[in-house]
């Protein structure tokens, strides 16, 4: 027994390797603008503009990390930007008031995160149906209740939820850095090391055997598109606090390069494989690519070129170093020093 | 189980149908007295782009304004500026066999030509608005075809011109930023280019991709990136609505103050307003959104009623500076400006 666990550890740390490559990819990708774009890329404020523009994205590609993980997808997340945003920025303007605000925009997407979850636990509806309906739903819903209007909210540079969120730390360094940090941080936590996530994992692998090891698959699944709601409206606070402005069609841009960056990071499409860190890293990927291509001088029609060129070369490179690594990982396991280990 | 499934769905469908009534009890009725007339004439209106958003609420609310004030059923098409959503859109149209119908000219003459003739063959009024298709419009104009919009050309070109005289000179470095890979919405920010390129300036120009035109904050980054690498850039000019929103956050991230940067934009949303009031706006090109609605709806009825020929109408002819944004700013606040 004890022998097993200590195999189980082992295994787990170098399962735990899954995000290396893609944060060699990140590695290489900078190191190739620096060399391309040094006058760019050697000075701080082209990194201050991603720690200012990738978090939004970050926040809503980690939450979907753990749907995608328990084998199902959420799409609804870039309505649920405009919704939560949309309430957002009705109750500040309505009182005055921030912390309310923030209060009631959570509440929205985990309004719309039960919906999901009941749809799909309970009514059994395919989660891209569901969540492609409510994407719609919600995203109507949130035309009508505002007549189609943007709103401006620049009060709120005043309150101290600005300055705690997307305040500036030294006058230079974007908060909602940090915070996306933080969330990855829990949310890695939840993954690895809390019974919620070995649910997920178990879910995403195979749902009988899920039910067999006494998982409650449905509440689970409720509780999941739950958090992703939540998670969701964070997101939509983020980046209605930094642009201080609340527009209709705010998040719809998003939908495209989280997920990618949730792929790239290594979550399996199938599920019951899931990485924040590969994540995490998969998300700057995508988020400085075409400003990296752009710093390079290419100009023009040239750019989404060069742009989907990268990515290509980013993709293979991830690919190459995980199967080599999976190589190795084979090659330390049928070794005779790990043999030996476990016999031990 | 299945009770249950069934209930949960009972009580899902309730929900939808309470939540639809409710919203359909706050909707705006009809004044008192005031009736519809007994043949109302139905114009099916391509919008543009999203519901709301900067570049097209205005015209929203002047199709609105004027189907209330002459009967009109009005139903809107949004195609997120898409040109093959603005064909199906067509066709979904001539299938209903309205009065008229209203459409945006981006996808081409070649693309609409073989539809407005169907159309017009089955008596359907056409007019266009937004981005001109004048052989059509000769063609049909005895008809009612008409246009109501900016000559995109024209208005890119006037931005250009009001940059310059926001203080560059022969010499200076610009930027356009733009939709160059989409033909119809190219011709805006090719006219700044040329004026620009006319007064002297050494121009680039650089292609909005499809992520930032669905959504303009992912341009901060990209636009920081491009000010690090030129740093001896000294205008931005853009013809996208959004993008000139967040044209002060971008300016912002790159370290610039007010008046380091020349910018052109276009379309009035508040928070464009704000970049022209704090300084970081030089100028935005006024197209008056609300005129592109009113005025196809206003050409549809007249022509119906009363034979009226297609009207050419251009109502783009000035840019919002910081100079003049102050009277106009509560009336772009309410979207008819």
């Amino acid at each position: 027994m004890n022998n097993l666990k200590k195999e189980n550890v082992f295994l787990k740390q170098l399962g735990n390797a899954k995000a290396v490559p893609v944060m060699l990819v990140l590695f290489l990708q900078f190191v190739c603008f620096l060399i391309f774009a040094p006058k760019v890329f050697s000075g701080y404020r082209i990194y201050m503009s991603f720690f200012q523009t990738v978090p939004p994205q970050l926040v809503l590609a980690l939450g979907l990390t753990l749907v995608i993980t328990a084998g199902e997808i959420d799409l609804s997340f870039a309505s649920v930007v405009a919704f939560s945003g949309f309430v957002f920025s009705y109750v500040f303007r309505a009182t005055g008031l921030a912390f309310p605000a923030l209060f009631c925009a959570l509440a929205s997407g985990a309004l719309v995160g039960v919906i999901n979850g009941v749809l799909i636990a309970r009514l059994r509806v395919p989660s891209i149906m569901a969540t492609l309906a409510s994407n719609f739903f919600w995203g109507g819903l949130t035309v009508l209740l505002c007549g189609g209007l943007n709103w401006s909210i620049k009060e709120i540079r005043n309150t101290f939820l600005h300055t705690l969120f997307v305040g500036r730390i030294g006058g230079i360094f974007p908060a909602q850095a940090l915070w996306g940090v933080g969330l990855a941080v829990l949310l890695w936590f939840i993954l690895n090391r809390h019974r919620f996530g070995e649910s997920i994992l178990f879910i995403g692998d195979n749902t009988d055997v899920a039910r067999v090891m006494g998982i409650n698959v449905e509440n689970t699944k409720i509780i999941l598109f739950t958090v992703n709601g939540i998670i969701a409206s964070f997101a939509a606070v983020l980046l209605t606090l930094e642009i201080t402005n609340f527009y209709t069609t705010q998040g719809q841009g998003f939908l495209l390069p989280v997920m990618a960056a949730v792929f790239i990071g290594g979550t399996s499409i199938s599920g019951g494989e899931g990485t924040i860190v590969g994540t995490f890293f998969g998300m700057y990927i995508i988020g400085s690519l075409e400003a990296g291509v752009v710093s390079t001088g290419i100009g023009g029609y040239w750019v989404r070129l060069t742009t989907g060129l990268v990515m290509a070369a980013s993709v293979i490179i991830n690919v190459n170093i995980k199967s080599r690594g999976k190589k190795i990982i084979d090659t330390i396991k049928d070794s005779v020093f790990f043999k030996a280990f476990k016999k031990e | 189980m299945k009770a249950k499934n069934l209930l949960l769905t009972a009580l899902l469908l309730g929900l939808t149908l309470a939540l639809s009534v409710f919203l359909a009890c706050g909707q705006p009725g009809k004044a008192e007295g005031e009736q519809a007339p007994a043949n109302k004439i139905v114009i099916y209106m391509q919008m543009g782009g999203t519901a709301g958003d900067p570049s097209t609420l205005a015209r929203t609310n002047g199709a609105k304004d004027a189907a209330e004030k002459y009967g009109v059923t009005l139903i809107e098409q949004y195609s997120g500026w898409q040109p093959e959503k603005m064909i199906a859109q067509f066709k979904e149209a001539l299938a209903a066999k309205p009065d008229g119908i209203v459409i945006m000219g981006h996808p081409g003459e070649a693309a609409f030509e073989a539809l407005v003739d169907e159309a017009e063959s089955m008596g359907i009024i056409v007019t266009s608005g937004n981005n001109p298709l004048p052989k059509l419009e000769a063609k049909y104009q005895y008809l009612g075809f008409g246009y109501a919009g900016a000559e995109l050309y024209a208005g890119g070109y006037l931005t250009g011109q009001a940059m310059v005289r926001a203080g560059l000179k022969s010499g200076d470095k610009a930027l356009v930023y733009g939709l160059f890979s989409q033909e119809g919405r190219s011709k805006s920010p090719q006219g700044m280019f040329d004026a620009l390129k006319d007064a002297g300036l050494s121009v680039e120009k650089l292609d909005i991709s499809p992520e930032v035109d669905a959504e303009a904050s992912l341009c901060v980054p990209i636009l920081t990136a491009y000010l690090e690498a030129h740093p001896d850039i000294k205008a931005i000019g853009t013809q996208h609505g959004n993008v000139t929103s967040n044209m002060m956050a971008v300016l912002q991230a790159a370290g610039k103050k007010p008046g380091d940067i020349k910018v052109g934009g276009i379309d009035l949303s508040p928070a464009t307003i704000e970049g022209i009031e704090k300084g970081y706006i030089s100028a935005s090109f006024d197209q008056v959104l609300y005129l592109q609605g009113f005025f196809p709806v206003f050409q549809v009825v007249m022509t119906k009623l009363y034979k009226i020929p297609g009207l050419h109408i251009n109502t783009g002819v000035g840019t919002v500076t910081p100079e003049n944004i102050k009277e106009l700013k509560p009336l772009i606040e309410k979207g008819i400006r």
